[in-house]
């Protein structure tokens, strides 16, 4: 994301409220890179913002909200679900996913966007309140997860409707919560957020930041198409819990991608592939390529699963 | 007395923060944190026992469940709750002198980065041990720390970035603290941070976990 809008020589601000920016930077690192998919991302006040929140887009940095517009109970059972295609940050993604579909003409796969429930929820009440709601007020939690798929939902159909293939799913805040919070919580909203996707004739990837090996036995159960797994989760292990028909996606540590040199990134590309062989695998770093990383590491990333594709 | 200082480690290790919170579900009806620290005040047990056997018992328990993967930030968030609930009992021993803290930690998510949950959950930890926390925020300049620390001599800091694009400004706060205030000491944490990293920006001490915080700093308070 970051690293793509510098890339088109444009700041993050620019990349995050211009959905041509957005694409045509996508476009360009495809195409230097020669990456396989694009993708809508960019931060996670899309629906925040159509919600009602103030999100302001600070130069080089990401959009913040600037307060959450969620305290109460009261704040929750007033909160109506918005019209995506009235919102200008929903309406700016949705265009973007027919600007990609314009220039790619259907040759690439293209990633819609939408934020999970429980980082939605975090979007509008705020981190660290959402988390102790879920201690102490499953009304307060149901009923704003509730409207939260809502609202994921109308606006994954909307970008499918618009060109998007894959639906990427961001719940990053999941990882922080333990298992018995997930299955009690978040688990049975996945599944239904994901079903409705594959409904709409797209597929699924579901990406939670983190440490999220505590979650696997459950997010098996989920029926994403492809995971996304952060550097701190064994791949193997993840194999072991999620099976052979997940695709996993992932997972070099992207703090080495930016720092270690070239000869480095190499070899634990080739690493990751090695073991990998044989499995359903994306390679990617886990999580985001940060925006500091030199060119060259990253072509040397991509130039070893090209070796590694053909042999 | 004992038991009831054992009560109040357990109210804080499980999150109960008072009579009327519903959390956890198998404590329901029984008293938190808040009465029980209260009862043991009117029993006329030392504030400092309560602060050293009671809620700094409790809070190390739930820093190494935490680093464990016991327990995750929900769970923490309402640790922190009912210790503050008792600390806010003790705060006139702490300003009358009569309970002494191990020291002042002065804490902030670095400049240009919003996120603070990493940063919270340190500052409680170490709060809950006993130490005078100072919790400047997020996004904060090298600037504002050095006031601080010349507001608090003797102070630690602690810097908390989540950002790579972030993790860089660690690098100026640390030079700026050194040149202004050399022997301050200072911790470094967040998701891309490291021990390398902390060597080449000349910190102090690196943590992947708030419970390391704490007993580095618990371990200088002790040195």
């Amino acid at each position: 994301m970051h690293f793509a809008a510098r890339f088109n020589n444009h700041t993050y601000a620019e990349f995050a409220s211009d959905y041509r920016i957005l694409v045509e930077s996508n476009i360009k690192a495809m195409e230097y890179f020669d990456m396989d998919m694009v993708g809508l991302i960019s931060d996670p006040f899309r629906e925040t913002s159509a919600f009602g929140a103030e999100i302001t887009f600070p130069d080089d940095a990401v959009p913040k909200c600037e307060y959450p517009i969620i305290q109460t109970y009261e704040d929750v059972k007033s909160l109506k679900n918005p019209d995506v295609y009235k919102n200008f940050r929903t309406l700016d993604r949705i265009k973007g996913a027919k600007y990609f579909q314009e220039l790619l003409k259907g040759e690439v796969p293209v990633i819609g966007w939408i934020e999970g429930p429980l980082a939605e929820a975090c979007d509008l009440a705020g981190v660290s309140n959402m988390l102790i709601q879920l201690m102490i007020d499953p009304d307060f939690v149901h009923q704003l997860l509730d409207k939260c798929i809502i609202t994921a939902k109308d606006f994954a159909r909307a970008q499918i409707e618009a060109g998007c293939n894959l639906i990427g799913i961001g719940d990053a805040i999941c990882s922080q919560i333990d298992r018995n919070t997930y299955d009690n919580y978040i688990k049975e909203r996945h599944k239904e957020i994901i079903n409705y996707i594959h409904e709409q004739g797209a597929k699924v990837k579901l990406h939670i930041c983190g440490n999220i090996t505590h979650l696997l036995p459950s997010l098996k159960e989920v029926g994403m198409d492809i995971l996304d797994l952060d550097w701190q989760v064994d791949m193997d292990y993840a194999f072991e819990i999620v099976g052979p028909d997940v695709i996993r996606c992932g997972n070099i540590d992207p703090v080495v991608i930016q720092n270690k040199s070239e000869e480095e990134v190499i070899e634990l590309t080739i690493n990751l592939l090695e073991k990998e062989k044989g499995r359903r695998h994306i390679l990617s770093a886990g999580c985001e390529i940060t925006v500091n990383t030199p060119v060259q590491n990253l072509l040397a990333m991509r130039k070893e699963s090209y070796i590694d594709t053909n042999e | 007395m004992d038991d009831l200082l054992k009560k109040i480690a357990y109210c804080v290790e499980f999150g109960k923060i008072n009579l009327q919170s519903p959390y956890p579900p198998d404590m329901k009806g029984q008293q938190g944190a808040d009465e029980l620290t209260k009862e043991a005040l009117d029993k006329g047990i030392d504030a400092e026992d309560i602060l050293q056997k009671g809620l700094v018992i409790g809070m190390e328990k739930v820093g190494i469940k935490f680093r464990e993967n016991k327990i995750f930030v929900p769970q923490v968030l309402m640790s922190a709750k009912a210790m503050n609930t008792a600390i806010s009992h003790l705060k006139p021993y702490f300003q009358s002198g009569s309970v002494k803290r191990k020291g002042t930690f002065v804490i902030g998510t670095v400049a240009g980065d919003l996120h603070d949950i990493g940063k919270n959950l340190v500052a409680m930890m170490v709060e809950g041990n006993g130490w005078e926390v100072i919790d400047l925020g997020t996004d904060v300049n090298s600037q504002r720390f050095v006031e601080e620390l010349k507001n608090h001599p003797g102070s630690y800091v602690g810097l908390s970035a989540l950002l790579t694009t972030t993790m860089i400004n660690m690098e100026e706060i640390v030079k700026e603290v050194k040149a202004s205030i050399p022997e301050t000491k200072v911790l470094i944490g967040g998701a891309p941070v490291s021990e390398d990293f902390k060597m080449k920006i000349g910190a102090d001490f690196y943590s992947a976990d708030p419970q390391g915080a704490v007993e580095y700093l618990n371990a200088m308070a002790m040195a």
